[in-house]
């Protein structure tokens, strides 16, 4: 296991260089200049050249991205992921302030996606066609059709404004740090988050389940002369919860790159809306960064997901 | 283990009915079947795919699920009605009093557990026994089916045993509760003729060993040959012919049992064409009227549009068919129309 | 039973193997694969809604705006706020806070958005089906090589890149949207069909057409994307899916298409800062989404098992 995992990690090496190299180029075929945003009518032509010079973008295109690449990846010094043009911070410091906040909000979700989805799905699956399946599968369709923005719009609306439970944005009121005030900010953009999550995993699981109960091994449970819930629960669930443990290894990404736009609409201060502000403002250390994380953040997932894989079952050997 | 001597046959299955409810139409998977099992016997059950040998035998254990119902008849074991029994008891008689093993050893066995484990499961269930003692007698069941290096293959899971020695563990996990009785549904159907034969005489051993009874369901007749006591053709759901082993091999009276025997290329034989039965089974949802049969048997004649009963054409020898013991058709007598010949039909006395 | 009994039924003697056996034969009209596909998709009630409602969506979408041209940019402030009402029947979901024709404009941004949608998903179509392909065909340095490019394109967090794209290259331009997404998001198709490919590679039909003299690139074009393109088919469908929201998603970001353009998810950044004075502005287009996503979904699951003969169908 151990050499899989070194040799997954070695693989990846080339997978995160291409992304580099795609992210940069993006940026470097982009119209215009990095520093245009330093124009202005008072900065002189003067200036403008040393900041060219400040940024190597008067070196060739090779040279540029091999400097940025070999200081990028010495992630130990500060000033490796470069300052943000926005406010001169180091990247690094900003992306890692922001680290705890996305992970409340996701991993909130996360948690509560989780144990309610797998009931819900069993449920579904165990009473196939029954009224109650039939509600769940309806409501998992719906749910899993919404795009995430509008449900938290909608939220928003109905709890927020018509029924005043709620607050409209942001992480906590000016001045109260309690857990309560961030536990009440927090309801709303989970909310949003897991009724769409609940929707996808629950549908996932259940057909899942689905699968394992006409399963021939199931019958032999059944044939040894095994209760319905032992069957139920011994047999069938460890087996159904394959395929739902490697989704959950690839979710881990999204934990942190997750919900850039539930981020938006409640001005959660996380890692998503940061990204997103940089874009708009144009702060390119700060949106190559974002992109660099975002792609180890995948591959971290997908190796992940694949050693649980491995974990919880016998038959994958690597 | 104490061998109940009684006046019953261990089981009788009385004009069980198994019908299907889809959305097509009603397929009556099993209508009507009856037969027994001796203690210590071996019946063989045999026909072609469909038939419904094998959803009797899941119909024996309750294990019918939706689409399908057991619609009727009874199923008495030792006299008690296993169909009328409640879950708890049912439950406690599986895996216990009567167990069973399937056909693919392969997708039979759990993947996530190893086979100590599902073995040692069956046997605590049923059993007072701690955990120890449990792995304990799993791996005195693997000795016992002939798995070398027991105590260290129970400690495997089932994808590192080839096809043979998973059956292997599947009749360990079987036999672990010493059944009265073992279903055993195509037990070798999936596997290579050398370890088919290994299986078989494991099987032989061991019911040599616990006086077990067996029913052996398959369309193989080498297999019911090697095995069988008494032997029940199936067809579309019904019984079509039962007997002792010897006399369905020597003197089989259904054109249908006449035609699978026919059918078996023996070695040495010169023939220039194998012999097959004409046709195909029929659409369980489109089932011909009278004779299940009719439509593919050479000696199909008016009257088998009237259902044939299943009838005694010699002692302990039963048919279902309107052909004479000797194997003529019935001799021609005054004009007879279909009503005629029901009449007739109901005037005889014939079981089932 | 003595025989004497059974003597009484008559019977016409017959002799000779095959009586009546032969008559009586199951003769069920043969279907071609397209016909099968159909019946089976026809089965499923909810699919064929969902290309009912689709295509009644597509048919306004087309229909309404080439009727009213530019009228949903018009705005009248005297008519600003005004509630639906029986004496206006041109004006069935009121005015919005500018007195745009909500109707209209909604219709006006269904058309954008499912352009969007369907010439995305016609980039991804294309480049995943050529470079799955030719990764499957030829196999080899190149199948590695295009398969590492692959792994890569699928690392990168795709709406962030989408983001970036959109921004970069001109924001409110419905071209740059598409081609980003597109971008983005060929790569599923590519890893289908290049999975078809290695299989349908060694088959027999394939080596028969080879025997016969036939070039590559036929027998790619003409024998092997067919048999390839069920999975792709499902894939686009639910990609339209995905598409349309991605491209709401933007738009409500003003990222993607901006005033005075319509597109569902500009109309809901405009709901969004109007939310106390008409908050029933939300609903129409957010319904108009899920509507969309719903009957694309609920095709594509149909046709997945309609055109995969190997699929259990599992009402």
């Amino acid at each position: 296991m151990a050499t899989y995992v070194l040799r997954r990690l070695i693989q990846a090496v080339p997978i995160l260089l291409g992304i580099a190299v795609i992210s940069f180029m993006i940026i470097y075929l982009a119209p215009g200049e990095p520093i245009d945003r330093f124009r202005s009518g008072r900065v002189s032509p003067q200036t403008i050249e040393n900041l060219r010079r400040l940024y190597g973008l008067d070196q060739p295109l090779p040279q540029q991205l091999l400097s940025w690449m070999v200081a990028f990846f010495q992630v130990w010094r500060v000033d490796a992921w470069g300052y943000s043009f926005t406010d001169g911070q180091p990247v690094i410091t900003k992306i890692a302030a922001r680290v705890p906040y996305t992970l409340e909000l996701m991993g909130t979700s996360l948690f509560l996606t989780v144990i309610i989805a797998i009931p819900v799905g069993v449920l579904g699956a165990v009473r196939q066609y029954s009224w109650a399946d039939k509600i769940i599968m309806v409501l998992a369709t719906i749910g899993y059709a919404m795009p995430t923005f509008w449900l938290g719009l909608v939220l928003k609306f109905v709890f927020a404004i018509r029924l005043d439970l709620f607050p409209l944005f942001g992480r906590h009121t000016y001045g109260d740090d309690s857990i309560g005030d961030l536990v009440w900010h927090l309801v709303l953009p989970v909310m949003t988050l897991t009724i769409v999550s609940v929707a996808g995993w629950s549908r996932y699981m259940r057909s899942s389940m689905l699968e394992v109960l006409h399963q021939d091994y199931v019958r032999t449970a059944r044939a040894k002369g095994l209760p319905g819930s032992r069957v139920l629960f011994k047999h069938a669930l460890r087996n159904a919860l394959i395929p739902i443990v490697t989704l959950l290894g690839l979710t881990i990404p999204s934990l942190l790159v997750g919900a850039a736009v539930t981020e938006a609409v409640f001005a959660w201060p996380g890692l998503g809306g940061m990204g997103v502000t940089a874009v708009i403002e144009r702060d390119y250390p700060a949106v190559l960064a974002f992109v660099m994380v975002g792609g180890a953040m995948v591959i971290l997932g997908n190796l992940l997901a694949d050693v649980l894989y491995a974990f919880v079952d016998p038959r994958i050997k690597y | 283990m104490t061998v109940h001597r009684s006046d019953r046959p261990l089981l009788e299955i009385q004009d069980l009915r198994t019908h299907f409810f889809t959305q097509d139409g009603t397929v009556k998977a099993v209508d009507g079947v009856s037969y027994e099992i001796g203690d210590g016997k071996t019946v063989g059950v045999v026909g072609e795919s469909g038939c419904g040998k094998s959803i009797t035998a899941l119909s024996v254990m309750r294990l019918i699920e939706q689409p399908g119902r057991i619609v009727g008849g009874s199923v008495l074991l030792r006299g008690r009605d296993l169909l009328r029994v409640d879950d708890a008891e049912m439950r406690d008689i599986r895996g216990n009093q009567i167990s069973m093993i399937f056909q693919e050893p392969m997708t039979s066995l759990n993947p996530v557990y190893t086979c100590g484990d599902q073995i040692s499961e069956a046997v605590s269930l049923h059993e007072a026994v701690g955990r120890r003692q449990a792995w304990e007698r799993a791996v005195e069941m693997l000795q016992l089916v002939g798995i070398p290096d027991p105590a260290r293959r129970a400690k495997q899971y089932p994808h590192e045993l080839s096809g043979g020695m998973r059956q292997r563990v599947m009749i360990a996990m079987a036999l672990s509760t010493n059944p009265e009785l073992l279903i055993a549904d195509e037990p070798t159907t999936a596997l290579d003729v050398t370890i088919q034969a290994q299986i078989l005489e494991l099987m032989k051993s061991l019911r040599e060993r616990n006086r077990m009874a067996i029913m052996l369901i398959t369309h193989d007749l080498g297999v019911i040959a090697e095995m069988a006591d008494d032997v029940v053709v199936m067809y579309a759901g019904q019984v079509v012919e039962q007997s002792d082993a010897d006399t369905v091999f020597a003197k089989p009276h259904h054109p249908y049992t006449t035609g699978l025997l026919a059918s078996i290329p023996r070695l040495g034989e010169k023939r220039q064409r194998l012999e097959v039965i004409q046709g195909v089974v029929p659409n369980p949802l489109n089932l011909p009227k009278g004779c299940l049969f009719k439509r593919r048997c050479p000696h199909a004649m008016p009257v088998c549009d009237t259902p044939p009963p299943l009838q005694e054409i010699a002692r302990g020898h039963l048919s279902r068919c309107w052909l004479t013991p000797a194997g003529e058709p019935p001799a021609v007598g005054p004009e007879a129309t279909g009503e005629l010949a029901e009449a007739a039909a109901s005037a005889l006395q014939a079981p089932a | 039973m003595e025989s004497t009994q059974l003597g009484q039924i008559p019977a016409k003697a017959t002799t000779g193997a095959g009586q009546g056996a032969v008559d009586e034969v199951d003769l069920t009209p043969v279907r071609t694969y397209w016909q099968l596909a159909r019946q089976r998709f026809m089965q499923h009630s909810l699919a064929v809604v969902g290309l009912i409602v689709m295509a009644i969506l597509v048919t306004l979408a087309l229909v309404v705006p080439t009727i009213t041209g530019s009228l949903y940019a018009k705005t009248s402030l005297s008519l600003a706020n005004h509630p639906p009402s029986l004496l206006n029947p041109f004006a069935p979901l009121g005015y919005d806070s500018i007195g745009m024709n909500v109707f209209i404009r909604l219709v006006k941004a269904l058309q954008t958005s499912l352009f969007v949608g369907f010439s995305a998903v016609s980039i991804i179509v294309v480049v995943g089906i050529t470079v799955g392909a030719i990764a499957g065909y030829v196999g080899g340095a190149v199948d590695n090589l295009l398969m590492r490019l692959v792994d890569v394109v699928l690392s990168l967090p795709s709406f962030f890149l989408i983001v970036m794209m959109v921004a970069l290259f001109g924001t409110g331009n419905a071209i740059v949207v598409i081609v980003a997404i597109g971008i983005v998001g060929w790569t599923t198709a590519a890893r289908l069909v290049r999975a078809e490919f290695l299989s349908l590679r060694e088959t027999d039909f394939v080596q028969a057409a080879r025997a016969l003299g036939a070039g590559d690139r036929r027998i790619i074009v003409r024998h092997m994307l067919p048999a390839a393109m069920a999975p792709v088919v499902v894939a686009a469908t639910l990609g339209i899916a995905d598409s349309v929201v991605v491209e709401a998603t933007l738009s409500f970001l003003s990222f993607g298409i901006s005033p005075p353009e319509a597109s569902l998810g500009n109309m809901l950044t405009n709901a969004q800062e109007f939310f106390y004075r008409q908050p029933i502005l939300i609903l129409y287009p957010g319904l108009t989404l899920i509507l969309v996503v719903l009957a694309a979904s609920f095709m594509g699951d149909g046709l997945r098992d309609a055109l995969d003969p190997r699929q259990r169908v599992r009402k």
